[in-house]
């Protein structure tokens, strides 16, 4: 998230920007460099909308022209068919290609990574096919000489600058609103953890899928516009693949998940190929192409994550930090206060005859388990055991194939994580998964959106949680700057910030020094004190000892004892399985 | 012996240096130039097109300003100003509103080859009321109610309705005999789509014809044998091949060969340029290319004898086909025009262009039938030519009038 930069410099900026087209629009002489002026700007909307998706959420597209390729045919068929204006059917386009994002992210975010990107290529080569069957190889828009405003025909270019001005400046105010909002905040953590996002309770389908909408409607309004410009509507012209790879070039080359990145990487590259194709194309045909690629490459190599980091990092060095002031807490809110600080008779979650297995490895095996309101269990068991997929099965990650969930009375079969998470269940990871390019205070507020009514509401439940773990100094540094020990706090912050009933805690503890221990450990007795239930896997026998009231012990997918510490570590059973024999000779030397 | 360089020998050579420059700079604003511009496609897939387009260029400016120039502008010398259409559409209309801009003393144009790039950069110079001559073949060119384009091909949907009837009349001149089967075997890009709609639509109805083989293929072809399965089976008295990509022409021909159809047995009618192109002989060879007839807008002509054999010799092609043909012939057609409009005037021009009914000279020679446009910008009265391969060289054989060589019917 690119909360660095205010959001009020950002629409100074904006407003700048605006400004100095319209300078360099008056100032050019010439309806050949008015013509290259409106391309930069419509391949920028382009990029910038293809940034929405793929910048955001990580999600990347080799297939944007799919969406391009609508707005333009759905100008240039308008026009033909019924005569209609690109007035009105430049936002026509832009519904289509947001129906369109709508019908291709259904089938295709079931895919991920590579996978997704590859899948999203197949769209634009098909849908150019069928353009093609369908005999409209070349649609040239008719010159309308009666109404030329009505139709959009200018005779002076200037207009069509200004025009593609409007809709790039639309798309950099709605990509800067969502940058700033919750919908930006979770793109980016999918972006960085996507299953770390559904246990915060984010509906990652159902953000994705709003991006990939978003980002198809504002491609569509571009090509609309496009077709408009070029006049002449060609299968290869805006389905090809060489769209496609301008929305991605222009994104890589100025910055990905930027709102500047695409802008200057339009404003860069599509004047210098242009210049190119005038100046070599006549003379050396064909080495236009060479420099273009060379000048691509050299600048990838300075600035790989694109020109906008690069200069943002040279800024950020040359001017130091503010420093860094401790994170302001309201104090208005204060937890909501249990006043249950031991077990109640309540059951608060049961389960029952859990059964699940991958491949021939029963990984859950018949594992009935009853935790009751207030308590703090802990989950034994050596490597293996089943352990972990037992949490995956109580937060969704995985759907037993036998047995029941039930939460406060409710099923939890079949939910997605998200919902679960919504049900009031939070959870941390063995490995932390924190979003290491967000400050502390954003991976927090990522996490307390599920429990909160607006954004402001969020960052406040954040505050809290992280206050209450203790971490509230940190609150404004980059995640990926954190110790190990910090990580676990902050993770522990973002599952509480909801206000779960129940949080499940896998080996918070895990590669936690002695002194580290004693903070992670106070923390979950706070937690504890304060209502919530508390589940937690762990190995540190002696720090469990001390912390829990309950010991649950797994041992190839079975539950082999259950009961208070003191009595389970003396379990024979347990003892063999897990414990060892020097923990025996320990406890009954314990005894003597 | 070193010589020192002093202030007043530097301020002498550069006064030297500058008189040589200015001196040419003064002999040019004597004679009058005008100019003309071409747009084709130097790079990318058509670049090769666009390469002939050029020669032919070149050679017409060469000869226009070697025959004294416009003679009604006072001599005045003709220049080309070559623009790059690159690979898209997008670059194509840049390069047009480029030279719209950066030259505003042209007088006309042509180009671009491919008929979405001459769509795009027509949209530029209608604006600028530049006359624009072009050789692509889709009627979408003239169809707009443009006043300043004109196109020297017949349309698409014209030469796709006279194909069929004239391979019939060469078979019955040859053999005596109408055939009355026909294949078809095409794939499924734009412009054999569009030329065989009319002929499934009716057209081989209405030539006599029973379609008994029919198949379309998505390039690439990977395997020809079941197409060439069902023409040995059907036997149809020729094969219409539509194909637009060099491989999958090569693919129907080796596996006609190797079916013992090729050399004849099957005569064979393609339509197009690239039917004639020195490329499908290097990858083809001779021997399986002999006899195969295509039908194509312009191809060279009788009284063309000597033009061809320059051409060959200056650019070192095997022979001359229809982009270097046309590429001379445009700037014929303009140095004609401003012959007549007496003024390097673009409207004038154009107003030349439409009155223009040329039978003789450098521009009518290098197209069939008379050079005259009715409204739209298409040419009248225009015949279609037949060219076909014979040793190697594909030669015009109809109409009889402009053939360079006899027509034979392949099967006899």
């Amino acid at each position: 998230m690119n909360l660095a930069v205010p959001v009020k410099r950002q629409l100074w900026a904006i407003l700048g920007f605006a400004v100095a087209v319209l300078v360099v629009a008056a100032l050019l002489r010439s309806d050949y460099f008015e013509l290259v002026l409106t391309q930069v700007l419509l391949w920028a909307m382009l990029s910038l909308a293809w940034n929405i998706l793929c910048g955001y959420s990580g999600y990347f597209s080799f297939g944007h022209a799919v969406f391009w390729g609508l707005g333009a045919y759905t100008v240039a068929l308008g026009l033909i068919h019924f005569d209609l204006p690109p007035w009105l059917t430049i936002p026509l386009g832009g519904i289509i290609g947001g129906l369109a994002g709508a019908l291709i992210g259904f089938p295709t975010f079931r895919l991920r990574g590579h996978y997704f990107a590859l899948a999203m290529l197949a769209y634009p080569l098909a849908t150019l096919y069928v353009f093609q069957w369908l005999g409209y190889q070349e649609i040239p828009l008719p010159m309308k000489r009666a109404a030329p405003a009505l139709y959009m025909q200018f005779d002076n270019p200037r207009v069509y600058v200004g025009l593609a001005l409007v809709l790039l400046l639309a798309t950099l105010l709605i990509s800067l609103r969502i940058e700033n909002s919750r919908f930006g905040m979770s793109l980016f953590a999918i972006k960085q953890n996507e299953p770390a996002a559904e246990a915060a309770g984010i509906n990652t389908w159902r953000w994705k899928m709003l991006a990939l909408m978003l980002s198809g409607t504002l491609a569509a309004v571009a090509g609309g516009l496009y077709a408009v410009v070029l006049l002449v509507v060609t299968p290869e012209a805006v389905f090809g693949m060489l769209v496609s790879a301008q929305a991605l070039i222009l994104a890589l080359f100025g910055g990905v998940g930027s709102l500047w990145g695409p802008v200057i990487g339009a404003a860069v590259l599509v004047p210098l190929a242009e210049g190119l194709n005038a100046k070599l194309g006549s003379v050396l045909p064909g080495i236009q192409g060479v420099v273009y690629g060379i000048a691509i490459i050299a600048i990838i190599l300075c600035a790989p994550e694109g020109v906008y980091w690069r200069l943002r990092d040279r800024l950020a060095k040359r001017t130091p930090p503010p420093a860094a002031a401790p994170a302001a807490v309201p104090a208005a809110v204060t937890p909501t206060v249990r006043e249950a600080a031991r077990p109640s008779d309540r059951d608060l979650l049961v389960l029952r005859d859990i059964g699940i297995s991958f491949g021939g490895l029963r990984a859950l095996d018949g594992v009935s388990l009853t935790v009751s309101e207030g308590g703090l269990y802990g989950i034994i068991g050596p490597n293996g055991a089943g352990k972990t997929t037992l949490f995956n099965v109580i937060n969704g990650f995985l759907t037993p194939q036998r047995g029941s969930i039930t939460f406060a009375g409710d099923s939890l079969l079949g939910l997605r994580p998200n919902q679960v998470c919504r049900h009031g269940i939070g959870r941390t990871f063995q490995v932390v998964r924190a979003f290491p390019r967000m400050t502390v205070l954003d991976n927090v507020t990522v996490g307390a959106f599920v429990g909160a009514a607006d954004d402001t509401a969020a960052r406040r439940m954040a505050a809290v949680a992280l206050d209450r773990v203790g971490l509230s100094a940190r609150a404004r540094v980059l995640a990926g700057g954190l110790t190990n020990r910090e990580l676990r706090l902050m993770e522990l912050a973002r599952a509480l910030a909801p206000q779960p009933r129940l949080i499940l805690l896998d080996e918070t503890l895990a590669g936690l020094g002695h002194d580290d221990l004693d903070g992670i450990l106070g923390a979950i007795r706070q937690v504890r004190a304060d209502g919530v239930t508390v589940l937690i896997i762990e190995h540190t026998m002696h720090a469990m000892v001390q912390l829990v009231d309950h010991f649950d012990v797994l041992d190839h997918g079975r539950l082999i004892a259950s009961g208070a510490p003191h009595a389970v570590v003396r379990d024979p059973n347990v003892i063999e399985a897990y414990l060892g024999k020097k923990w025996a000779q320990q406890v009954s030397e314990a005894a003597k | 012996m070193t010589k020192t360089l002093t202030r007043r020998s530097v301020t002498r050579g550069l006064a030297l240096a500058a008189g040589t420059l200015a001196l040419p700079t003064i002999g040019r604003a004597q004679a009058k130039t005008v100019k003309i511009a071409m747009i084709a496609p130097m790079s990318g897939p058509w670049a090769r097109q666009g390469q002939l387009l050029k020669m032919g260029a070149d050679l017409a400016i060469e000869d226009i300003n070697a025959r004294g120039g416009i003679k009604s502008l006072g001599g005045a010398t003709m220049e080309i100003i070559y623009a790059d259409a690159g690979d898209s559409t997008e670059k194509a209309k840049n390069a047009a509103q480029r030279l719209v801009s950066e030259q505003p003393d042209l007088v006309g144009g042509t180009g671009s080859w491919l008929s979405s790039f001459t769509l795009a950069v027509t949209e530029v110079t209608e604006r600028a009321q530049i006359p624009w001559l072009t050789l692509s073949y889709s009627d979408a060119i003239t169809g707009r109610g443009f006043k300043f384009v004109f196109q020297t091909s017949p349309t698409a949907p014209w030469q796709a309705a006279q194909t069929v009837p004239t391979a019939l009349e060469l078979a019955k001149a040859a053999t005596g005999k109408t055939p009355t089967t026909v294949g078809l075997i095409m794939d499924n890009t734009a412009a054999p789509v569009s030329f065989a709609k009319g002929l499934r639509e009716g057209g081989f109805e209405k030539a006599g014809l029973k379609l008994v083989v029919d198949q379309i293929f998505t390039p690439p072809l990977s395997d020809a044998t079941p197409l060439i399965e069902k023409v040995r089976s059907a036997k149809p008295g020729f094969l219409l091949l539509l194909t637009s990509a060099m491989p999958d022409c090569k693919l129907v021909l080796e596996k006609l060969d190797e079916f013992k159809m090729a050399h004849g047995k099957i005569p064979l009618v393609g339509n197009g340029a690239p039917f004639g192109s020195p490329e499908l002989l290097k990858t083809i060879g001779p021997e399986l290319l002999e006899g195969m007839l295509f039908s194509v807008a312009n191809w060279p002509m009788k009284g063309q004898e000597e033009f061809i054999e320059r051409f060959k010799k200056k650019t070192g092609e095997p022979f001359l086909t229809q982009d270097a043909l046309c590429g001379y012939g445009h700037p014929a057609i303009l140095a004609e025009a401003l012959e007549a409009a007496g003024a390097a005037d673009k409207i004038k021009v154009a107003e030349a262009i439409r009155a223009m009914n040329l039978t003789s000279g450098p521009a009518a020679q290098c197209f069939p039938g008379p050079i005259k446009f009715d409204e739209a910008g298409r040419r009248m009265n225009v015949p279609m030519i037949f060219a076909q391969w014979q040793k190697g060289v594909p030669v015009t054989v109809f109409p009889t009038d402009l053939a360079l060589a006899k027509p034979f019917w392949p099967s006899v």
